[in-house]
């Protein structure tokens, strides 16, 4: 008979210590904050379009999030609050999905090989969304952080000057690639990895989501681009005025009157 | 010099050796399993089509029993077989069958209510009880008088052989992988185990065991075209041969399967026509109902085969660049049908011929199949002439097959056999006859003459022969000269052109020189023990001047029972003969629960034995009278032929079924 | 028809025997005439008989019942047996498959590494222990539900050729990974209730980052498997019975 070779620390669960249920956990967690942060990504990105509606409506999403319909005066600490809020989901979801980059440059060479041969689209996507991930490590924590430290700044002037008299154009514009591909590819991966629309035929179904998800991509995509446009564009208008705050129109009126 | 020491060695892993070896190994004794692939890759996945076993669950097999799956299974064989070893074989099958289900095998269950079914070419309703929900389901299959043949869907074999080789983790079984048994070492008449090469390193080793059983399966691979793995190449039977002691029985009995595809051989289970599909000719036209009205498509193999080949001599065959074919077609059966009973065999028809068959039909042809000969052994598995050397499965001639096996019959022999030889093998370890008592320098001139032969193999020499060329050759002859009909002229032909290539393969040289992982070196020398083998078959057939089972000779359409009824024995005896040695070992009439009688198929043309007609009345009375004293049919069968004795204690209890239970007194 | 010439394939192997001491790894390109219906099992042989008598690989069953001869075929994953070669270019290009150990060119030893996964997940009935001595075969069977039985079966398909394995990007990286054909045992096991082991028995042996939790879904074992084994979805189904798991 051979020696069964084993580790004392790797079967636990044989000498009557359960087997750690913390990687189920974090795996759900994973999953969870993936989640919540993609979805609020969706809002986020529908919020921030509201600029090509006019700077009137920007202003009145603005306020919302501020809380005035509902408390009559701007609570722009509601902001910093969701902005806190947010930093710890996206600070959770970072910590726990570092666990599955390649770990080593070794792993690294072996994966990008593996990608080479097999020029299979998930393998190739799961690598971009690494990638995007590692980018968003830096520019979403910058982002997050002046939003949480600014978070009365937000407007339709205030928002395009710091996109433009501010320099963050080019952070923003890197950070809504990021995102999308992040957040659509997570997405997919999260409804396969779950098996949520399996339904009768998981394979047809699969081919359907992967089509769904480039389609949220480009939507999403073009709603980003078009807003950093009207934000930009607005910014540059406003240069000269660089750091007055916006005047809703029906104010303006209301002084007029 | 390395040595390994174990108290049971199995040669081969397909489902007759992990059998074996689990139930040694359960019995207490050490077990060590070579095989060439890891077990799962072995034949035995090929089987689709199913197991026989008498359950009796389904509405069609309702009164199905070991006596009905016995009488099929000797007429099957054309009364070739050990009709003992048929009765031990029918009587285990259900409990073979159980067991597996309970080891996981995800046999297809019977639905109750109303079923539709395809039979005779039309679609019938046929109602399956209450009671029988949920219990194993079987299926049609040629030759049984029953639908008894137990299925998964079209991959029997291959859920078998997953659940065995599971079984076989679970207990612990030694499995060396990519290991081949060289040579079989033995000293007065005794079997001490194997030398064996690694095939990855060269390496060889010497396996000491008490006692050794080879399960390596066919030998269809000295064929041309075969339905078989390329690894049924006979090495199991050869090893056996070149011991000059041990005999091998039967080798000219082989089985041609009537439904591989065109060109390449690949089978199409038997299930296909099981289920309902038929058998068309290049008009379209169905014609075995014309042949053999009463069985049609569902007669034996052996007489499908043959009369496939007569139609296509008519020339009613489909012509292509690989000769004439027919169709088999099974769109009668409906794409829902085939896609869940008869996969694989969509599978295989979507990737080897680019098809759909639940809308074309398939083209086969009469393909090797099935190896009824083999190692010989008593009904223990153990040789006849050599001690502590066993066999089971397709390697042995332990002989439930005679002269044509039964579809669904191959499987249930693996496992059968393998717990049956298990248990005896068991009691042989445990007996004072199995103490080894060998010298080393024995086992040490066994490892140096495999050394030295493939030294030999690679050294140059000056009439160099490529063993690529010899073996293509070999295939040839076998195709072309003893084929599905035989005669006594391409026999001979095939004789004398055959020892020409053994002679000539003395003079192989392997060109790529290394010992190590060498796919060369292997051929060479595989090629050199198939054309022994290749010999055996052919001497055999010309020598049996008759035609039984799946033997058939035009010169001698005659079943011959006078001269014939009889097994025959072939062995090498001196290393530097270039044919093998024939006798024959007589079947005794006197014997036989069921006497020769006329098997059913075309018309009789039996040269009958009169034993025979004495030894029927004799039965005939026997059960006149016992039937008349209300004995029951185990009675009656015990009074005809007693085979319980021979059966290990463990296994004689008398099987259940829906309709025949029994009280708990019965051993 | 039988006349006509076939196109000029050029299979290009990578050679290596790491039995050999001085060998190195190259790429060997083979020329011969494609022939009607031919695979890469026809191919292949023909140039070991004609051209190369060196050249490795497996074949067993050589109709996609056994997954010996799994390779990569153009880089991808797939049964050597079953590739027809009038599906490809006439460029064709084969390595063994990654991650198992090479025995030789196109030969690698699946067999050792699917050995160690079935006596790592213990992929076999598991019966109570007081029952299994219990157990008479000459009884009836128990009874199972036909539908049951046909899903078992649907999971019991697989042939542990090893594509799924090569496929798959996470045990590229992480060799400790069990790999879907691991997780689909478990799954095969887990709806099988003949098998009496609880959901913290799985747990036990496929719950942390070698097992489904270090599945990535990247999908490559769904993609490449060539007996379309529902391999996505029975690892969503482990994976939500795993973190649904309730402890007692």
């Amino acid at each position: 008979m051979e020696v069964v070779q084993t580790r004392v620390d790797e079967v636990e669960s044989k000498f009557g210590v359960k087997k750690s249920r913390t990687p189920a956990k974090l795996d759900y967690l994973q999953s969870a904050t993936g989640l919540m942060l993609a979805l609020f990504m969706w809002a986020h990105m529908i919020l921030v379009s509201s600029i090509l509606f006019g700077k009137d409506t920007m202003y009145e999403v603005s306020k919302l999030m501020e809380g005035k319909p509902f408390f009559g005066e701007s609570y722009p600490i509601l902001v910093t609050f969701t902005a806190i809020l947010l930093a710890t989901i996206f600070i959770t979801h970072a910590a726990i999905a570092i666990r599955k980059f390649p770990g080593s440059f070794k792993q690294y060479t072996l994966y990008r090989a593996h990608m080479k041969r097999m020029k299979h689209s998930d393998t190739n996507l799961w690598f971009y969304q690494i990638f995007t991930g590692f980018v968003m490590f830096f520019l979403g924590s910058i982002h997050l952080f002046i939003i949480m430290t600014n978070s009365a700044d937000i407007g339709p002037y205030a928002s395009s000057d710091r996109i433009v008299s501010e320099w963050m154009a080019p952070l923003y514009l890197l950070l809504l690639l990021a995102v999308e591909f992040h957040g659509s590819i997570g997405l997919y991966r999260l409804s396969i990895k779950w098996g949520w629309f399996d339904g009768k035929d998981p394979k047809a179904n699969r081919k359907k989501l992967k089509k769904f998800k480039w389609a949220i991509t480009a939507f999403f995509m073009t709603l980003g681009l078009l807003s950093l446009a009207a934000y930009i564009k607005i910014g540059l208008e406003h240069k000269a005025n660089y750091g007055e705050k916006y005047i809703p129109t029906s104010e303006i009126q209301g002084v007029i009157k | 010099m390395k040595i390994t020491y174990t108290d049971v060695l199995v040669v081969g892993g397909g489902l007759a050796g992990l059998r074996a070896a689990t139930g040694v190994k359960e019995r207490g004794h050490d077990c060590i399993l070579l095989t060439l692939v890891p077990p799962k890759r072995s034949h035995s996945a090929a089987a689709q089509g199913g197991m026989q076993a008498s359950l009796g669950n389904s509405i069609k097999g309702e009164g199905d029993n070991e006596d009905v799956h016995f009488e099929d299974t000797v007429k099957g064989s054309d009364w070739g077989c050990d009709q003992k070893v048929a009765r031990i074989f029918t009587n285990t099958a259900p409990k073979a069958i159980r067991q597996l289900a309970q080891w996981g095998v995800p046999w297809t269950r019977v639905r109750r209510g109303d079923r539709e079914v395809v039979i005779n070419a039309k679609k019938v309703t046929i109602t399956e009880k209450d009671e029988a929900h949920g219990l194993i389901n079987a299926r049609d299959f040629g030759g049984t008088k029953k639908w008894r043949t137990c299925y998964t869907s079209d991959g029997t074999g291959h859920s078998m052989l997953f659940a065995m080789d599971n079984k076989a983790h679970e207990d612990k079984i030694e499995v060396r992988e990519r290991m081949e048994a060289m040579a079989i070492i033995h000293e007065n008449g005794r079997c001490y185990g194997a030398v064996a090469r690694n095939l990855m390193t060269g390496e060889l080793v010497a396996y000491i065991a008490k006692s050794t059983i080879i399960a390596t399966g066919g030998y269809g691979r000295i064929y041309k075209v075969s339905t078989n793995a390329v690894i049924c190449q006979g090495m199991g039977q050869a090893i056996a041969l070149e011991t000059g002691v041990a005999t091998l029985g039967n080798m000219e009995a082989i089985q041609f399967h009537p439904t591989a595809i065109v060109p390449v051989g690949i089978l199409t289970t038997e299930g296909c026509r099981g289920d309902g599909g038929l058998l068309t000719d290049v008009d379209g036209y169905r014609f075995m109902p014309d042949y053999e009205p009463e069985k049609k498509e569902l007669a034996s193999r052996d007489v499908v085969s043959r009369r496939m080949v007569e139609h296509m001599r008519k020339g009613k065959g489909v012509k292509s660049r690989y000769g004439d074919h027919l169709w088999l077609d099974i769109t009668i059966l409906g794409r829902e049908h085939i896609e869940k009973n008869l996969r694989e065999v969509k599978e295989i028809c979507e990737s080897f011929l680019g098809i759909d068959p639940a809308v074309d039909p398939i083209p086969v042809r009469p393909t090797q199949h099935y190896s009824m000969g083999g190692i010989r052994t008593d009904y223990r598995g153990e040789s006849q002439t050599m001690k502590g050397l066993f066999s089971c499965g397709e390697a042995a001639c332990w002989d439930m097959h005679g002269f044509n096996r039964l579809g669904g019959n191959s499987v249930a022999e693996t496992v059968v056999s393998g717990m049956l030889v298990a248990e005896y093998v068991s009691d042989y370890c445990e007996s004072k006859d199995s103490d080894i008592d060998l010298h080393i320098s024995v086992i040490e001139s066994f490892l140096n003459k495999e050394k030295e032969k493939l030294n030999f193999l690679i050294k140059p020499k000056e009439k160099a022969e490529d063993a690529y060329e010899l073996r293509a050759k070999m295939e040839d002859i076998m195709m072309d000269d003893v084929g599905i009909f035989r005669n006594g002229e391409d026999l001979q032909k095939a004789v004398t052109e055959l020892e020409e290539l053994l002679v000539r393969s003395k003079n192989i040289v392997v060109k790529c020189k290394t010992l190590t992982a060498n796919p060369e070196l292997f051929n060479a020398y595989r090629t050199q023990r198939m054309l022994k083998l290749a010999l055996c078959v052919a001497l055999g057939a010309l020598q049996r001047t008759e035609s039984r089972g799946a033997h058939s000779r035009e010169d001698y359409p005659e079943r011959n029972d006078k001269d014939f009824l009889n097994r025959t024995i072939t062995t090498w005896k001196n290393e530097n003969d270039t044919l093998p040695t024939i006798s024959y070992e007589e079947i005794n009439i006197d014997e036989m629960e069921l006497p020769p009688g006329f098997r059913g198929y075309g018309k009789d043309m039996t040269i009958t034995n009169p034993k025979s007609e004495k030894r029927q009345n004799e039965v005939d009375k026997i059960k006149e009278k016992l039937e008349d004293e209300g004995k029951d049919r185990f009675e009656i069968q015990e009074a005809l032929m007693p085979f319980r004795d021979m059966l290990p204690d463990v296994y004689q209890g008398k099987n259940e079924r829906l309709y025949e239970k029994f009280t708990k007194d019965v051993k | 028809m039988s006349n006509e010439k076939g196109r000029i394939l050029k299979i290009s192997v990578l050679k290596y025997n790491p039995q050999v001491k001085e060998d190195k790894p190259k790429i060997v390109t083979y020329e011969l005439e494609e022939a009607p219906g031919m695979t890469l099992f026809i191919a292949l042989n023909e140039i070991r008989q004609h051209q190369d008598n060196s050249l490795k690989f497996d074949f067993v069953c050589r109709a996609g019942i056994c997954g010996s001869c799994s390779m990569l075929i153009n880089g991808k994953p797939g049964l050597a047996c079953r590739a027809l070669t009038s599906k490809m270019d006439a460029d064709i290009t084969l390595a063994p498959l990654p991650v198992f150990e090479l025995i030789g060119d196109l030969s690698v030893f699946t067999g050792k590494w699917m050995s160690g996964m079935n006596d790592r997940l213990e992929t076999w009935i598991h019966e109570k222990e007081e029952e299994e001595k219990a157990c008479s075969c000459d009884t009836i069977e128990e009874t199972m539900d036909p539908d049951l039985s046909d899903e078992i079966y649907e999971l019991d398909r697989c042939i542990e050729c090893g594509c799924c394995v090569a496929g798959c990007g996470t045990i590229v990286m992480r060799e400790n990974f069990v790999g879907a054909v691991g997780l689909n045992k478990i799954a095969r096991y887990a709806i099988d209730p003949r098998d009496k082991r609880e959901d913290a028995d799985y747990y036990d042996l496929i719950g942390d980052e070698d097992g489904i939790f270090g599945c990535m879904s990247l999908m490559g074992c769904e993609d490449v498997c060539p007996k379309d084994l529902p391999l996505q979805s029975k690892i969503a189904y482990m994976r939500r019975k795993m973190v649904a798991m309730k402890d007692k």
